[in-house]
């Protein structure tokens, strides 16, 4: 086919786009239908998070931090207060590390219900979206319940939470968890052996271990190429190691699998939700934190195990009651780094669904 | 390979090139000196016994005298941490770029040239990232940063 | 001439009508357009309704299947709610894009509302209620569908943009794959009757349920089920949407319509859904056949069975990427529609059938 003059054109994926997770620029460089070349512009979320920090109160920090991932607002404010303890070295009471872990795990339940039906909605199969969120909705019920908001929750505070969960909550959430453990059987008979469901993910977006852990990707997406990597297990914080789950692994490293290891997550979850509620002790839940609070002069790097990989917080103090230098760090900033790298050479159609699988969320990303 | 044991084999391996700062009883944090940047990670990331093969965090850092990079790795093989950091000095700061040891400091690097200033040689990509393309009123990081009162809006 | 309408419950008013319009003296030629006009506009009318009827019901089932109630507050259940888009959508402003080609832009979806309601010429809701039984029945209804090929061709092209063109070149490349299994499993059912008249194929499975040609083994459900996956294909629904994927090319070939012309795409994919059903009808499950009720009754709940079953299809299923689309239809349905269409032709050569 010599003398063919082919072009390739470029083609603006977003920001505004019904696929990309929030407002995220692709420029793609296309040969026909296959990928090319995948250039992220990002900022449109950029809310200075970091800048903001710098001029308010520890305390006042905690809401902000929340809006750093809003999704999992319950992990931003977690590895915040994890630094900021460890800074201080306040030691958080007992019942307060329950509720954390019982309210982290819930959160996890339902950010990866959001990818569910986030991914599934991407992919054209437009029912599972609404399948999710009503599971999701008995949770957000939970969290209501407790701290009174829905999303945003600014409940971890430093040296424990803010509020005692109501009597209700405990045979609630059991009772959620329950009807979260039956609907995940309807969710994995409805996309798991769908041949439609297989034939888009299966095989598209391989992310070899050695390229993920390179280019720094953590959590589910870095367990489905293999590598058995979870903060709550290597490297605990909070009471993760009293709880006995087991951490989802699965081998293939595509979009398929990325899929189901978030389904295994939340069955993990589940049972750790269990073992957290048996085990609730009584006693305080916050521990005795000045209003004036000033940790000594020092530098800190707290991480945690979200839903999307690792996310960390570096807080540099100097001795005043405001922090010199927060800086976050997501696990979707990595996860949308590597996405240049396996996105190429396939369809447009396969970068939406890798885009979907790897789980980006933009907050995480912008700050 | 505990904290205490990690300390004594950075102490014997990297002696010179690594000095412990005195963090009291927070996390051991490293200085490395801007030219040694570039062999220290390499050998951080092939030395046997460490292989901090996966890249956590760089956050640059206003001291007011001095900029600093602060550096977070891990290494997802035998479970370990380490914080390092260089010390720049504000006018000039240039650092090398470690985006050929870990690939994934790649955006990071980046990020700190745009809110710093910072300098990065062998990036190839020092692109306006977060900020909107044509932003042209300075570094916000910076601690003499002066929030103007408006912003003036990208252009469409 | 054979009575356009013959027996059924609504010919006395069109007998008396025709009676009258006899009676003026027009001649012979005047009187059959005449004729022909009024039930074309009846015809025309009864669409229009339909189309507002799935638009409401899709809206409806989509809601159950998603623990929702769809639309509820515009009258009871929300039955006028599609009345109300239409008002809504009448009052858009008409984007005029700048591009080149004005005529096709705007001709587009004139075509495709156009080619979308040619095919109800012949098909039969009723025992006698068909507007002209033409002796090329199916053939005419395959051939007038291949039209919207054309329309969405130029709604691609007109609209001077990128992603509609690739959307409008992707669905005409769908649309043209599918048609062969789609002819092809129709002709096995017309090598079965023998003529391409819709009322013989009707007739030809009147009296028990097993006379129906979904129930002739082995080709009929055969037929069926490859009639169905490409009618699907044809009528551009999920699982083969891709020209519309919201997800990818943000609405394909028609993202630069606004107002009514959208409106026309949106009712004609609807009056294509009903099309391929009422065909699936005609062809597989019996037509206006039917115990106890008015054959008309019948022809009505048999396409609303069909229209739901591909309802069901949008609304659990994803979607294939548009080279699997295309994989499946070369490499998959159309060797088996073709070995069908043999099997078809062979048994009944051999007469093995009752």
């Amino acid at each position: 086919m010599g003398g063919l003059r082919t072009e390739e054109f470029i083609v603006n994926m977003g920001p505004q786009h019904p696929s990309t997770h929030g407002v995220c620029r692709l420029m793609l460089t296309m040969d026909g239908e296959k990928v090319v070349k995948i250039e992220p512009f990002i900022g449109y979320l950029h809310r200075a998070i970091e800048k903001i920090c710098e001029n308010r109160t520890y305390a006042q920090c905690v809401p902000i931090i929340d809006r750093f991932e809003y999704v999992t607002s319950m992990s931003c404010n977690q590895v915040f207060s994890l630094a900021a303890e460890k800074l201080a070295g306040i030691e958080v009471p007992e019942r307060a590390e329950y509720l954390r872990v019982i309210m982290l795990e819930l959160n996890r339940i339902a950010s990866h219900l959001i990818f569910y039906g986030v991914t599934a909605m991407d992919l054209g199969a437009l029912t599972p979206f609404l399948y999710g969120l009503r599971e999701r909705e008995m949770i957000i019920d939970l969290f209501e319940m407790t701290c009174g908001q829905r999303l945003t929750y600014n409940y971890i505070r430093i040296g424990g939470v803010s509020r005692d969960i109501p009597k209700e909550f405990v045979p609630q959430c059991r009772k959620a968890i329950e009807t979260i453990r039956d609907k995940l059987n309807d969710y994995e008979g409805l996309l798991n052996e769908n041949p439609i469901w297989l034939v888009r993910n299966k095989g598209v977006g391989y992310l070899a271990p050695d390229v993920a852990i390179a280019y720094g990707v953590s959590g589910p997406s870095l367990r489905a190429s293999g590598v058995k990597y979870d903060l709550r297990r290597d490297d605990p914080y909070s009471i993760y190691d009293r709880f006995d789950f087991d951490v989802a692994v699965r081998y293939n490293g595509d979009c398929y699998d990325r899929y189901l290891v978030r389904l295994d997550e939340i069955k993990q979850s589940i049972r750790i939700v269990d073992q957290a509620l048996d085990g609730l002790p009584e006693g305080p839940i916050r521990a005795k934190v000045s209003p004036n609070f000033k940790p000594p002069a020092g530098e800190v790097y707290s991480r945690i195990e979200n839903s999307r990989g690792e996310m960390g917080a570096y807080i540099l103090s100097d001795g005043s009651k405001k922090p010199f230098r927060v800086k976050l760090r997501g696990g979707s900033y990595n996860q949308l780094e590597v996405v240049p790298v396996i996105g190429v050479g396939g369809l447009i159609a396969d970068l939406v669904a890798i885009f979907a699988s790897l789980d980006v969320i933009m907050p995480e990303v912008d700050r | 390979m505990t904290g205490d044991e990690l300390k004594d084999y950075v102490a014997r391996q990297f002696e010179g090139r690594m000095t412990l700062l005195d963090t009291g009883r927070f996390d051991p944090m490293y200085e490395v000196k801007v030219p040694d940047l570039l062999e220290v990670a390499k050998a951080l990331r092939d030395d046997e016994n460490l292989k901090f093969d996966f890249f956590c965090n760089l956050g640059g850092v206003d001291t007011g005298e001095r900029f600093e990079a602060v550096y977070s790795i891990a290494s997802t093989i035998n479970k370990l941490r380490l914080d390092f950091k260089v010390m720049l000095p504000r006018d000039g700061a240039e650092i090398e770029s470690v985006q050929e040891i870990w690939p994934g400091a790649n955006w990071y690097e980046r990020e700190i040239w745009e809110l710093f200033g910072i300098n990065v040689k062998n990036h190839g990509n020092l692109k306006r990232f977060l900020l909107p393309d044509d932003w042209d009123q300075g570094h916000p990081l910076r601690k003499d940063w002066d929030a103007p009162d408006f912003i003036r809006m990208p252009e469409l | 001439m054979s009575w356009p309408l013959a027996i059924g419950e609504l010919h006395g008013i069109f007998r008396l009508l025709y009676g009258l319009l006899k009676d003026t003296g027009l001649p012979q030629p005047w009187l059959d357009t005449v004729t022909y006009i009024v039930l074309s506009v009846v015809v025309f009318g009864l669409l229009s309704v339909i189309a507002l009827f799935l638009v409401w019901w899709e809206r409806k089932i989509a809601g159950h299947i998603q623990q929702r109630f769809g639309p509820m507050r515009n009258g009871w259940h929300g039955w006028y709610q599609t009345i109300m888009d239409g008002l809504k959508l009448l009052q858009k402003e008409d984007v005029i894009i700048s591009t080149r080609d004005k005529v096709v832009f705007f001709w587009a979806p004139v075509m495709c509302f156009v080619a979308a309601f040619l095919a109800y010429v012949v098909i039969p809701f009723g025992d006698g209620l068909i507007v002209a039984d033409l002796n090329i029945g199916i053939l005419y209804i395959m051939a007038v569908t291949t039209f919207t090929v054309i329309s969405l061709l130029m709604a691609g092209w007109g609209s001077n943009n990128k992603y509609a063109l690739l959307g409008g070149m992707r669905s005409a490349a769908q649309v043209v794959s599918y048609e062969v299994p789609m002819v092809a499993s129709v002709l096995a059912i017309v090598v079965f009757v023998g003529s391409l008249s819709m009322v013989d194929i009707v007739k030809s499975q009147s009296g028990l349920v097993f006379n129906w040609f979904i129930f002739r083994f082995p080709f009929g459900p055969i037929a069926f089920i490859t009639y169905i996956i490409a009618g699907t294909a044809e009528a551009n629904r999920t699982p083969f949407d891709i020209p519309e994927a919201e997800q990818e090319l943000v609405a394909g070939y028609n993202v630069e319509y606004s107002g009514m012309k959208f409106a026309m795409f949106f009712l004609a994919e609807f009056i294509n859904m009903f099309t391929i059903s009422a065909v699936a009808v005609t062809l597989f499950l019996g037509g206006w056949n039917g115990p106890f009720l008015p054959s008309w009754i019948w022809f009505v709940i048999k396409v609303l069975a069909i229209v739901l079953l591909l309802m069901l299809f949008r609304w659990t299923y994803p979607r294939l990427r548009v080279d699997q689309l295309m994989e499946f239809a070369w490499k998959f349905l159309v060797p088996v529609t073709f070995a069908n269409l043999i099997l078809a032709a062979w048994m009944k050569y051999a007469g093995w059938y009752w």
